[in-house]
């Protein structure tokens, strides 16, 4: 089959690998009908991810159409259209029972920080991703969920990650209505998180990022007020805002790539000597009000962060984290989207074939062309 | 400020609702995640006890106490050369020893340099044969004849690898 490879930092290709195997009874066999490449993904293509092997397969936001079932994954049948959650969840362990599949602790034998994850280096398991023709996905009884036929492959593409852990995010803040919450980072996952921030009662949003055309886009869909970091003091803009005290919640959906330090961004993501720049969540501390609640959505390597965790723990703030346990929030988010109160696929805006897979990095890492959201489709037109 | 928009979008505030804050979400028991931890319920199409994945490829598992190798993993790319000693190394120590996170941080990029040796190699190896001979053949004929042969660069090298 043909797939995305991993040809070290800043270099992705396409190229012929072995189809994959059902190699557990619980495994099932997807022919990737859409996978889209989310924020996180070029965390892995800069090299800030440790153990992420040359000729690794990216791709942990996958829809498809199931090919081949093991014998064990009883439920799910040929043909069935299934999105896949990013995180490969038993559904039985004592983290899944109680709903935080994003912390199962039978699928990845290679640390504790993180489950299994789908595309995501040996950190997090070793599985190969879904920016391919076809994927192994492991427990496919368990965490996949069937696509109800009046949903298309664009919407439910962004319910395998970036909108339940947009909504995860606003969750965190704990909202009780009318608060004031600022998102920094205004990508696909920064701008559901915002929409969910009004969800849940926020009275103002205040969004942060440099890139115009995000900014405008969050203006127009997500019903934001915009601070460009380039041309304000983000913490001073905000404090004038809300009468010197800070904002009630933040929300960083940024990650160890954030822009907006030179020191930062030379230590950590150029030179990698530590995982990455953390700038974006020194600044949720310094905007966040006393007592205050900073929700940290950006993923952030294992190795040691230049964090101003001083700040934080003299405000007395409540720090909420967590990689998101998508399987929870799909029968509420389906609602939402099928009802309409949710648009995803308006932030899908790039569409390529896999063989352009190495153009669609480029053009969604650089920020070119408007991209906000960019998916890969292994077979060509979506089948539904 | 570049603009000012405090009221819920129309599409996700509440029906019927009056006033600002009238997300539809608004109410926490409407919330999925809350409360974080929920009572225990295995997961629908969950199997227990779970098989064990067969497996012929080498996986590394971290070096923390208490932790028995999970029953399914991936097996996307073995270990292998240089990098693969250095993943080996690595994962003799758990999550919280810097020196595992380090360790593997090194392996990527000697994984990468040898990546970027084996796919120069082709173009390389050529140039350096062309080169050597055209060292070996103006060192012996034509005006530059004994010049690089004989001179102190030339002697060290020689020395270096023959004395």
């Amino acid at each position: 089959m043909r797939a995305l490879t991993y040809e070290g930092p800043y270099r992705v290709g396409v190229k012929d690998k072995p189809d994959p195997r059902i190699e557990h009874p619980q495994d099932a066999i997807l022919r990737v009908t859409c996978a889209a490449i989310c924020g996180s993904d070029l965390h892995l293509l800069h090299g800030l991810v440790p153990d992420t092997r040359i000729g690794s397969t990216f791709g942990h936001e996958i829809v498809g159409v199931v090919e081949e079932v093991g014998p064990e994954a009883n439920g799910i049948r040929p043909g069935d259209r299934l999105l896949v959650p990013f995180n490969i969840a038993c559904g039985a362990c004592w983290f899944c029972e109680r709903g935080l599949t994003a912390c199962c602790e039978n699928s990845n034998p290679s640390s504790d920080v993180a489950c299994g994850v789908f595309g995501y280096s040996h950190t997090t398991g070793g599985y190969d991703g879904g920016q391919a023709e076809y994927v192994r996905v492991p427990f496919a009884a368990v965490g996949p969920e069937r696509i109800p036929d009046d949903v298309d492959d664009l919407d439910a593409v962004t319910l395998t990650d970036a909108l339940p852990t947009g909504y995860q995010g606003a969750e965190m803040c704990d909202l009780h209505g009318g608060e004031t919450v600022v998102v920094f980072g205004a990508g696909p996952v920064g701008l559901f998180a915002m929409k969910s921030a009004w969800l849940m009662g926020a009275g103002r949003v205040i969004a942060v990022d440099r890139v115009g055309y995000r900014l405008d886009f969050a203006r127009r869909w997500a019903g934001a007020e915009t601070l460009d970091f380039d041309t304000v003091d983000v913490v001073t803009a905000v404090k004038d805002a809300t009468g010197g005290r800070g904002a009630d919640a933040s929300i960083d959906a940024v990650g160890c790539e954030a822009a907006g330090s030179p020191m930062q961004r030379a230590v950590g993501v150029l030179g990698k000597a530590v995982a990455g720049s953390s700038v974006a969540l020194n600044w949720c501390f310094h905007v966040t009000r006393k007592g205050g609640t900073v929700s940290v959505l950006g993923v952030y390597g294992p190795p040691f962060n230049l964090v101003d965790f001083g700040t934080a723990m003299n405000k007395c703030q409540t720090i909420r984290t967590g990689q998101c346990s998508v399987k929870r929030y799909l029968p509420r988010l389906l609602e939402h989207v099928r009802e309409g109160r949710l648009d995803p696929k308006a932030l899908i805006t790039h569409r390529y074939p896999l063989e352009q897979a190495p153009h669609a990095y480029h053009q969604f890492a650089q920020k070119r062309d408007g991209c906000i959201k960019a998916v890969l489709l292994p077979h060509g037109a979506t089948l539904h | 400020m570049d603009e000012r928009t405090s009221a819920t979008p129309p599409a996700i505030a509440e029906q019927g609702g009056i006033g600002q804050y009238k997300g539809r979400d608004l109410d926490p028991a409407r919330r999925p995640g809350v409360p974080r931890l929920h009572a225990p319920e295995r997961l629908q199409g969950a199997r227990w006890p779970i098989e064990r994945q067969r497996s012929d490829v080498t996986v590394f598992m971290h070096g923390r106490p208490h932790k028995t190798f999970p029953p399914v993993f991936g097996t996307a790319e073995p270990p292998h050369g240089i990098s693969g000693l250095i993943r080996r190394a690595a994962y003799a120590y758990p999550d919280h020893a810097m020196r595992h996170w380090s360790l593997l941080l090194f392996a990527d990029r000697v994984d990468a340099w040898g990546y970027r040796a084996r796919r120069l190699l082709p173009w390389l190896a050529p140039v350096v044969a062309l080169g050597a001979l055209a060292y070996g053949a103006a060192s012996r004929v034509g005006p530059w004849r004994g010049r690089w042969t004989g001179s102190r660069a030339a002697r060290f090298a020689r020395r270096a690898a023959f004395d």
